[in-house]
């Protein structure tokens, strides 16, 4: 059966590309405007092997989103990889921080992308 | 309250030069990248939004000759709002052109993700089925091979079977020949009974001169030399009845020989024919196999490169992202700078530098805009488009 992988991220054609990567990688994709939209997918969802999730989005920006996953006993063990266009050192220590596995900086190439979702999914 | 237009303007104007440079950099980012894309318009549009903010802001510094020109060039209370009134002004059309040209563009750019993800999962389905049927060249290569090399063996097996029942029928017509043998020395036999009714018929003859010479006591000799006679007669017409049958048969059994000589010869060319003609439809069909897995082939390739130039365009429209990352913080910028430029105005408060610019980079998301910025913003510590950092 096919692994569930939540992407968050505010572009529609970012989810696209993402959604499309993963599922030609086999998994299964969920996907969310913003960190607000993810948190209801979460409740309402049986098990997300991994999340993928930008930083900056309305509403419930990425570090925020990550910090309520984190405090939510049914998904804190979940993987959460971090896909934004921020590069700045002090960004990345907020989400490792936060508990992100991985963080990947726009433009990103699928194939590393899928590499780190294989290296971090739950069995 | 009286505050100096030339320096309010020159913190205006040194502080709006990084956004504008962003909104201009970005626009033509968009416009080079959207090159010979059918919605090259939107990207136009952005281009002439970013290019508008940026000659409203220059016309507005460049407004007030008199107070460039002369050193101390000032404005008072009711020019500096009216001034405000137009700075509002300006900025409620920037950032509503720059909505309407961002709204766009994400609404083709989606449509056209939407067209690409579509075209990759038909090329991923005809690359599985593919997969499915051929599965790897070299097994495809291999299942021909055993194909035709089991269509050639079951054809070679059909003219083995039909060798073998040509020979069967050799011996049969071989045992033919030998009754047509013993048909000869049936006929032999047959005038040899012939031969011996004719003599027994002279002997007869002899028997009844003599049975008459003896007189009446030869008279029953005479009988029995009559019976004999009889016999003999009835012998040799019994022996040629069976000669002439024999013949008959002799030569209904030639002349069937004689066909079964002549088919047989035909059936040996046939067969010759036969596996020339096999040898020839497996190279055919081979040929031809051959042909097709080859322009399969080339359409696998083909498909193939199409897939990952598609996949590469479709990776490449993430500047779409980054294009409007970097436009929602021009907006917000513009709101946030003429939010403050009034309020600046009527106090003639010019904000301090360092302020200004801490307030121009607030949301700063990419490399690109704070490079634009002129200072690094802090450590990097990834670059775009390299491996994952794991924590």
């Amino acid at each position: 059966m096919a692994k569930t992988i939540l992407i968050v991220d505010d572009s529609g054609s970012l989810r696209t590309v993402v959604n499309l990567s993963l599922t030609r990688a086999g998994y299964q994709v969920v996907e969310a405007g913003d960190g607000q939209e993810a948190l209801e997918r979460l409740k309402k969802l049986d098990k997300v092997h991994l999340i993928v999730s930008d930083v900056n989005m309305p509403r419930m920006d990425g570090i925020t989103f990550l910090k309520q996953v984190k405090a939510d006993p049914r998904t804190k063990f979940t993987p959460v990889v971090m896909l934004t266009t921020e590069n700045q050192a002090e960004k990345m220590e907020q989400g490792r921080a936060a508990g992100a596995k991985a963080w990947i900086v726009k433009p990103f190439s699928p194939p590393t992308l899928v590499d780190a979702v294989s290296k971090l999914v739950l069995p | 309250m009286v505050v100096s237009a030339r320096r309010l303007l020159s913190v205006f104007h040194t502080g709006a030069g990084p956004w504008i440079a962003s909104a201009i950099g970005t626009a033509s980012l968009g416009a080079l990248l959207a090159a010979g894309l059918r919605d090259a318009v939107i990207w136009a549009c952005v281009a002439a939004a970013a290019a508008s903010l940026a000659m409203g802001v220059r016309t507005l510094l460049r407004g007030r000759p008199q107070a460039d020109a002369g050193a101390a060039g000032s404005v008072s209370p009711g020019e500096g709002a009216a001034l405000a009134e137009r700075l509002v002004t300006a900025r409620d059309l920037w950032t509503t052109h720059l909505g309407t040209a961002q709204r766009e563009m994400r609404e083709a750019t989606d449509e056209l993700l939407g067209a690409f993800a579509a075209i990759l999962q038909q090329l991923d389905a005809i690359t599985a089925g593919d997969a499915t049927s051929g599965r790897a060249d070299g097994a495809a290569l291999e299942d021909r091979a055993a194909v035709l090399a089991r269509c050639e063996t079951d054809l070679r097996g059909l003219l083995v079977h039909f060798g073998e029942f040509v020979r069967s029928r050799d011996e049969v017509l071989r045992d033919v020949q030998g009754l047509e043998d013993a048909s000869s020395g049936l006929r032999e036999m047959a005038e040899d009974v012939d031969k011996l009714a004719r003599q027994t018929n002279l002997l007869s003859i002899n028997a009844a001169i003599e049975a008459a010479r003896a007189g009446p006591s030869g008279r029953g000799f005479a009988v029995v030399a009559g019976e004999v006679r009889r016999l003999s007669a009835e012998s040799g017409d019994t022996g040629r009845r069976i000669g002439d049958t024999v013949r008959r048969f002799g030569e209904r059994m030639h002349g069937a020989l004689q066909q079964a000589a002549a088919r047989g010869a035909a059936d040996e060319q046939a067969i010759r024919q036969s596996e020339s003609t096999n040898t020839a439809v497996v190279g055919e069909v081979e040929g031809a196999v051959g042909g097709l897995q080859q322009r399969a082939d080339d359409l696998r390739a083909r498909g193939e490169a199409v897939r990952l130039q598609v996949e590469q365009l479709m990776v490449s429209f993430q500047f779409q992202d980054r294009v409007h990352q970097i436009l929602d913080q021009v907006v917000a910028s513009i709101d946030e700078a003429l939010r403050t430029l009034p309020d600046a105005l009527a106090r003639g408060h010019v904000p301090p530098q360092s302020e200004w610019a801490e307030m121009l980079s607030k949301g700063y998301t990419t490399h690109e805009q704070r490079s634009a910025h002129g200072s690094a913003g802090g450590a990097t510590a990834a670059a775009p488009g390299t491996a994952a950092v794991f924590f």
